[in-house]
């Protein structure tokens, strides 16, 4: 009881003290005038403009079609790169193909956790930019530049999702005589599958986004035709090219609701 | 004569936090022997199973499942030919369907790449099917098991023992969620296995009728201790009057 009760306030404790952090942010933000510049209304004016009627010519539509498609390609590149090593690295640092729990045991999950941690410390635009330059441009730059911190996000949510997988069931399959191997095929996939495939989803989704951001710096995609339409000061083109990135990760989430129905039905 | 023993434990205990679940004690259990464990809730008996499965160790005395310590069995496909355990629902993997939890009483003899393959063709299905068939559920053997009502879950688990075969049977309330006529067809199914094939049984019930009435030995806890061990026929209504008689709970005191 007295452990439960310390567990409690200690949790309360940190609640207020997150709070409390969160408030002192809101006043170290400057609230001035100063957060639309001068020239700023009419720029947002115009842009309003450009939403309420986009460029659907036959030639923009094309090229957002294309940029849409390249875009698409990196972010399904990175994304199935990303999903192996997310699963693999996340299947080790969850410890479940691990025997006894000794200091090897953690040992093990402390570096593969480690090693998720240092993949996904860096931003994929900072990965994108070392590899133009290290590359130049080319569309393994884009790839690599999601799949690396992509894999260190899954790898990690995957991890939870199997540690939090049900703790009986598992103990059965263990008197069954199933090897780790086998209880990770028979009890932890099972149980996961639904949660792993709806977050790597949504991911897929942040890639696309990713993806889409990336070519801002010159690989080809719907950021780099944003970009040109932008500093073109052609707000219409720009619509159409966000409704092509909207379109795709709208397709993307209903295609993951499927999915997810089918598996859990 | 340990020769013949299939379980022995020896001042074995375990304690969760302050709580005393199982004091130190001593039993043996003879090979081909049935027993029934009976209690009041809280008495010790899925705890007292669980370490005769080795899902739990003993934090000190040692429990022996023919002639070798529980703790010592390394690798978990010879202790799955010794003691096989069912426990109550929840223990399937509920989003597979039947046919692959009651195969999962084979991934003791079977090896990773087997395995594998029978997620897309079950492999030995007329093994599975014949245990279904036991337990009643034949026509459920393609449904997603978390569908099934519960009692009907005790049933899988039940054909997945079987699949398995093990030397001991464990069996934690194994008929809690059934109804009578079918709670004794399943305890008949588990003694007249184990006394066909001289298997032990060890199974915890809560229908002392059905203690009484199919099991040699009817073994008795109370507050993690033994409150009686004897021949099922000479138990007396007064033995158990005072075995669930309440008095105030004294674990509760740390
Ligand atoms: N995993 C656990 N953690 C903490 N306490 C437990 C755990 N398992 C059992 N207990 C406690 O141990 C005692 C014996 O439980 P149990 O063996 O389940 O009794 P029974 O099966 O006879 O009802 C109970 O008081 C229960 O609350
Ligand atoms: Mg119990």
């Amino acid at each position: 009881m007295q452990h439960k009760l310390m567990y409690f306030h200690s949790k309360t404790i940190l609640t207020i003290v997150m709070l409390l952090t969160f408030i002192a942010s809101l006043f170290s933000v400057e609230w001035g005038g100063e957060l639309v510049h001068a020239g700023g209304w009419t720029t947002m004016l115009q842009m309003i403009q450009g939403m309420l009627q986009p460029d659907f010519s036959l030639e923009i539509l094309k090229l957002a079609f294309m940029s849409a498609w390249i875009t698409l390609a990196y972010a399904v590149a990175g994304m199935t790169l990303a999903v192996l090593f997310g699963f693999v690295f996340g299947v080790l640092s969850s410890g479940i193909l691990l025997k006894n729990r000794g200091a090897s045991h953690y040992a093990v999950k402390n570096f593969f956790r480690g090693m998720l941690g240092f993949l996904r410390a860096i931003h994929e635009l900072v990965w994108a930019l070392l590899f133009v330059a290290a590359t130049g441009i080319s569309p393994f730059a884009a790839i690599f530049a999601i799949a690396i911190p992509y894999s260190g996000i899954l790898g990690r949510v995957f991890s939870d999702i199997f540690t939090n997988v049900p703790e009986k069931p598992l103990q059965s399959l263990r008197a069954n005589g199933a090897t780790r191997l086998q209880q990770l095929l028979y009890g932890y996939l099972p149980f996961a599958a639904p949660d792993l495939i709806s977050y790597a989803f949504y991911r897929f989704e942040c890639a696309i986004r990713s993806s889409a951001i990336m070519s801002f710096i010159g690989l080809g995609g719907l950021g780099f035709q944003i970009q040109l339409s932008m500093q073109d000061l052609h707000y219409d083109e720009v619509w159409t090219f966000l409704i092509f990135l909207i379109g795709m990760v709208m397709i993307v989430d209903l295609w993951s609701q499927m999915l997810r129905k089918r598996l859990v039905a | 004569m340990t020769a013949s023993d299939a379980i022995t434990i020896e001042q074995a205990a375990k304690r969760y936090g302050g709580l005393q679940a199982i004091a130190p004690m001593s039993l043996r259990i003879k090979k081909g022997e049935v027993v029934a464990l009976i209690g009041p809730s809280g008495a010790g008996k899925s705890t007292l199973l669980n370490m005769l499965a080795a899902i739990e160790l003993p934090d000190t005395g040692t429990i022996l499942l023919d002639e070798k310590t529980t703790s010592l069995y390394r690798n978990p496909k010879d202790l799955a030919k010794k003691a096989g355990i069912i426990r109550q629902q929840f223990d399937l993997v509920g989003p597979l369907p039947v046919i692959h939890n009651v195969l999962a009483g084979k991934l003791a003899d079977w090896g990773f790449w087997k395995s594998l393959w029978s997620f897309i063709f079950p492999q030995e299905k007329q093994a599975a099917m014949k245990a279904l068939e036991r337990v009643g559920l034949s026509d459920k053997i393609y449904d997603r098991t978390a569908r099934l009502s519960g009692g009907e879950q005790q049933r899988v688990a039940l054909a997945r023992l079987l699949v398995q075969n093990p030397e001991v049977i464990l069996a934690d309330e194994p008929v809690s969620s059934l109804d009578p006529a079918r709670a004794k067809d399943i305890i008949q199914i588990l003694v007249s296995l184990a006394k066909s094939e001289n298997k032990t049984l060890v199974a915890s019930l809560h229908s002392l009728d059905l203690a009484k009435m199919h099991f040699d030995r009817v073994i008795a806890l109370r507050d993690g201790q033994i409150f009686f061990d004897r021949k099922s026929d000479t138990i007396t209504t007064e033995d158990l009057t005072q075995l669930y008689q309440l008095t105030e709970q004294k674990q509760n005191a740390t």
